[in-house]
């Protein structure tokens, strides 16, 4: 596919190289250690960290904001440990999942996650049922969160609002 | 020695196994683990990836809750691990962004005071109780057994942040494994991640990841330890999801240990492991 390097592609790449951890994007040189050693590229043949780095660098906006590529990324630093030019790869993928989010665009499964912190103040419901199994077994009850304080924070930063409005 | 205990919500509500056997050995070892009142989800690593401030505020109201308590953090969860230790340094060590934070933690009645250290179940019992101590413990040698340890990526990584074991060359898990008196292993892709964090995403590469290093591990050992709720479901449900299930035993660190102290195998909860030790239960020596 021929890539044109637009003026908007490149206001894209400096927009990501200014999310914090994504500073040293431009230091790559292309030699594919984070994609082979990459445990999710090994399997997905769309995912590659390389390819990711490359794209955003042409400002690939479009290409890289398809489908679920970003969420595919399971934040292991495998690449950022191995990268020999400290570009950090995860950390692009976090900034590219930050802009989208910015931009109304989320996974529903993250979606759903964060608002369930938000409202349960775990990721997942643990009320009575869940503390009766744990008196079963000896364990004291689950702390009971709070969850109005959670909200508020989560809320406070902006960050809870702008998960309820976004789309896939 | 006493702790503030931040179970988790995975181990909480999916692993009595891990939070019983974790609690039997911290008892047995004189250590208390105390419960966090009010205290919730660290945050998830996810949550880090999506927004800074938001994922430092909800993981630093915990940590305030430890330095109302005046106690030191352990945690048993590698996501959880990492979430709290790199909140509670960049908290500590960045004053524009502590201010920033504490104003939101302000809507939560909570401040954030950089008191407190933050750390996992296996090096507070590496750097606070001591092998010694640990070994002291030891009834029984579990010496027919060779066991495989899967670190998992957020008790190592990232380096700066962990600052415990080398993320290349990690020894604390193999390290306990051999306080046992078992023989702990080393295999290919040892350091390889579970993929447990794309289970929601495409469960199918989750599978594929776990199944690897079980069928790795069942040629070359007995059983496959663990430090993390997450990585020890992946390894657990990738052999349930199988027709036939290549029975690798997975435990949890403390389940070990606490076997080599003697515990009862119901009180470490290990009636919950999904695929059956059996053979680790019939070659303890009694």
């Amino acid at each position: 596919m021929t890539i044109t390097v637009t003026r908007e592609a490149k206001e894209f790449r400096r927009r990501v190289m200014e999310e914090p951890g994504a500073e040293k994007l431009m230091r790559c040189y292309q030699c594919g250690t984070c994609t082979a050693d990459c445990p999710i590229a090994k399997r997905v043949p769309e995912f590659r960290p390389r390819q990711i780095a490359r794209l955003v660098m042409y400002g690939q906006k479009g290409r890289l904001m398809e489908g679920d590529l970003l969420y595919l990324c399971a934040g292991c630093y495998t690449c950022y440990e191995h990268c020999p030019q400290e570009v950090h790869v995860s950390e692009i993928v976090s900034a590219l999942r930050r802009i989208g989010l910015e931009e109304g665009r989320l996974l529903p499964g993250f979606k759903a996650l964060m608002e369930g912190v938000a409202e349960m103040g775990y990721i997942y419901e643990i009320d009575e049922f869940e503390n009766e199994m744990r008196m079963d077994e000896g364990l004291p009850p689950a702390p009971t969160p709070d969850t109005e304080g959670i909200e508020a924070v989560m809320r406070a930063t902006g960050f809870l609002g702008k998960v309820e409005a976004s789309r896939r | 020695m006493r702790y503030a205990f931040f179970v988790g919500c995975t181990t909480l509500s999916r692993l009595p196994g891990y939070e019983k056997s974790a609690r039997m050995v911290a008892e047995e070892l004189g250590v208390e683990l105390l419960d966090m009142p009010g205290s919730g989800c660290c945050g998830t690593t996810y949550l880090e990836t999506l927004d800074n401030v938001t994922a430092l505020a909800v993981a630093a109201r915990n940590i305030a809750i430890a330095e109302e308590m005046g106690l030191d953090i352990v945690t048993v969860c590698n996501g959880c691990t990492e979430v709290l230790t790199k909140a509670n340094k960049t908290l500590k060590e960045d004053p524009a962004l502590r201010d920033e934070v504490n104003e939101v933690l302000a809507e939560a009645g909570k401040e954030f005071k950089g008191t407190i250290e933050v750390k996992h179940y296996v090096r507070m019992l590496m750097d606070d109780v001591g092998l010694d101590a640990v070994r002291e413990k030891m009834t029984r040698s579990l010496g027919s057994l060779r066991v495989a340890s899967h670190y998992g990526c957020h008790m190592l990584k990232p380096r700066e942040v962990l600052m415990g074991d080398d993320p290349e060359n990690p020894t604390v898990l193999d390290i306990l494994v051999a306080s046992t008196g078992a023989e702990p292993i080393d295999y290919p892709n040892k350091l390889e991640c579970c993929a447990g964090p794309v289970m929601g995403v495409r469960e199918d590469v989750t599978w594929s990841v776990g199944l690897d290093k079980v069928e790795t591990v069942k040629r070359l050992g007995d059983a496959l330890v663990t430090a993390c709720p997450f990585c020890y479901l992946t390894y657990e449900r990738c052999q349930l999801m199988q027709e036939e299930s290549p029975g690798l035993p997975v435990l949890h660190v403390p389940q070990l240990l606490g076997l080599a102290m003697g515990l009862d195998e119901d009180e470490l909860g290990v009636g919950h492991n999904k695929v059956p030790p059996t053979w680790v239960l019939e070659r303890l020596e009694r």
